[in-house]
């Protein structure tokens, strides 16, 4: 994998752009902040994530409402108020509840899978400094690929480093 | 897609085309065509009243049918400049390719704050009541529930501050688009700080006055009756259907040509987000009130949702949670849809349609109740009417207001430029995108 390192973001756009034009395989492009449309450039698919959000909202509907059925009809009903034991109105707060809560929760376990974090295990960031000010674009090096044209494409469009990285993320 | 980084600003204006003029004038005039058809072939035979008492029913409908459609429009066109208001004080960019058009909705707040104030007028003093079960003579004084609240609910008082409340967010609207067409003019900051100040001014006594105006305007039809929710109700209701209206008339000026390559689908897709949210919003305020009262169980608040879910009214308050809550939860749900045209306008239309039939379920079965004396029997003093349904005159008010809405609308567009040239934030806009 060959890193180039730049500390402008309209320069990543550009040799971005021209990388993909020639048809290197583009990893991924890193950098401290959102570059709009850079995301078009690379070819980043839609995300899945509300998928997943919909089925964990799905998963904390059914709970809240077998919860609170098997809780207050079948287990042990109570008068309150004269109100019916199985009725819908009761059920809206906590389901809703429920719902945002599986999906929040959800969501944030997906987050930590999908990037690898977990208790004990430090983070493999591709170079520290793009927490800081520098933008890096990773290119998947193939058997075919022309490394020598690759350097010379990232130098010539402004790196000021450009290095291999031996460890695949 | 390239990366642009230069935008092409130019002056653009919005024609007010011959087309769309005949078609808000029609509007106009086969809404009070049929208000009037309406009123004149209304004859009330209400079984168990007596000729009296139907003898009262036509003008109670004609004043409330007109109070609920000018309300509804009125709050649309201040929740437009609401929509304005927190915008630029949240220092928000994404919005300003489309500031012109609530812009020009809230040119619609002068007219609309007039007919609000003459049905209230007209009820209150020419009628001795009209709508207004408060208002009727005598009834604060025998009435023990009502006798409490007379300092607040005085004619006086409240004409008065309904004039002022309105005269202030008027006022505001005005001072925000006058500013925002100066800037256009000498561009640079100045025009923008003055804006922000404004704003947060505006929208710190909006917060205050607007449950006021919410309780005098809609909630005191059923003076009996209160509910702490109300206000936020109110305005979820005004600021749900702002935000429709927004997008159906960005919509409208996408599809002829106008705003090419300023707003763009990612500007819809963050509209309809909003629609969606705050029909979200809208339901949970609903619930929350009505939760609340069916808990509690107690008889002055139940005896509102009393003829509006078991009687009479059934039907209107239903459909109400299947319009404002199914339908924008369900369809508008996915990202396509947002983006979508034809979804967008379906979507949207039928968010106008729950909302106006919202407002209606406010107003109607409280303002055409009759007032009687206060005896054991009856403790309200109040003979409920049950309900006439949505005829010629509740269609042919929304056609009124709804040409007239349009008219002032897209006049005011075609008065200035059809996005602020020099607002700082406008290069943001252009290139604003919600992501993959």
């Amino acid at each position: 994998m060959m890193l180039g390192v730049y500390d402008n973001p309209d320069t990543v756009f550009s040799v971005t752009e021209n990388l993909v034009k020639a048809g290197y395989d583009v990893h991924d492009v890193y950098t401290p902040f959102a570059v709009h449309n850079l995301d078009k450039v690379i070819g980043v698919k839609r995300t899945r994530l509300s998928i997943a959000a919909f089925c964990f909202a799905m998963t904390g509907l059914v709970s809240a409402i077998a919860l609170q059925t098997y809780a207050s009809y079948f287990d042990w009903q109570m008068n309150i108020g004269g109100k019916p034991s199985l009725h819908i109105p009761t059920y809206i707060p906590i389901t809703f509840e429920l719902s945002i809560l599986f999906t929040a929760f959800g969501m944030v376990g997906c987050f930590f899978i999908v990037n690898r974090m977990f208790w004990g295990r430090n983070t493999d960031i591709i170079d520290l400094r793009v927490t800081d000010d520098r933008f890096v674009i990773a290119v998947n090096i193939h058997s075919k690929t022309d490394v020598k044209a690759l350097e010379q494409t990232f130098v010539s469009g402004g790196a000021i480093e450009v290095r291999e990285r031996a460890k695949d993320l | 897609m390239a990366h642009a980084t230069t935008v092409q600003i130019r002056e653009e204006k919005f024609i007010f085309s011959d087309k769309a003029k005949r078609l808000a004038f029609i509007l106009m005039g086969a809404g009070l065509l049929l208000a009037l058809i309406g009123y004149f072939t209304y004859h009330p035979q209400v079984e168990g009243f007596t000729d009296e008492q139907n003898h009262h029913l036509p003008i109670k409908r004609l004043l409330a049918s007109i109070l609920f459609n000018g309300y509804f429009f009125f709050i649309i066109a201040t929740c437009a400049a609401v929509f304005l208001a927190i915008s630029q004080v949240a220092n928000a960019g994404w919005y300003v390719a489309i500031r012109r058009i609530p812009e020009a909705m809230s040119s619609f707040m002068p007219i609309g704050a007039i007919v609000v104030f003459g049905v209230v007028f007209l009820s209150l003093v020419v009628f001795h009541g009209g709508i207004y079960h408060w208002g009727h003579d005598g009834v604060m004084e025998a009435d023990p529930l009502l006798a409490k609240k007379t300092w607040y609910l005085n004619k006086p008082f409240f004409l008065i501050r309904l004039a002022v409340f309105t005269a202030f967010w008027t006022w505001c609207a005005t001072m925000i688009r006058k500013y925002s067409q100066n800037e256009d003019q000498i561009g640079g900051l100045t025009n923008f700080d003055k804006t922000f100040k404004l704003s947060a001014a505006f929208l710190v006594v909006f917060g205050f006055t607007f449950s006021m105006f919410a309780w005098d305007i809609t909630m005191s039809v059923d003076a009996h009756w209160y509910s702490t929710i109300f206000t936020i109700y109110n305005f979820a209701t005004g600021w749900v259907s702002a935000l429709t209206v927004i997008y159906l008339i960005t919509w409208y000026l996408r599809s002829n040509g106008y705003l090419d390559g300023i707003a763009s689908d990612e500007h819809m897709h963050d509209l309809g987000k909003f629609m969606f949210a705050f029909s979200v919003f809208w339901t949970y305020m609903w619930t929350a009130q009505f939760l609340l009262i069916w808990y509690a169980n107690i008889p002055e608040e139940v005896a509102y949702y009393k003829p509006r879910m078991f009687g009479s009214y059934k039907f209107f308050f239903y459909i109400n949670i299947v319009l404002n809550f199914v339908v924008p939860f369900f369809i508008f749900m996915r990202r396509g849809a947002k983006r979508s045209r034809q979804v967008g306008v379906f979507v949207g239309t039928c968010i106008l349609i729950g909302h106006w039939n919202d407002v209606f379920l406010m107003v109607m079965p409280g303002a055409m109740n009759l007032a009687a004396a206060v005896t054991g029997d009856n403790p309200t003093g109040i003979i409920e009417t049950p309900s006439q349904g949505i005829g010629l005159m509740e269609i042919g008010f929304l056609g009124v207001f709804a040409g007239l809405f349009l008219y002032i609308t897209l006049n005011a567009l075609s008065k200035a430029n059809l996005y602020p040239t020099k607002h700082p934030f406008l290069k943001e806009s252009i290139l604003h995108d919600t992501g993959v």
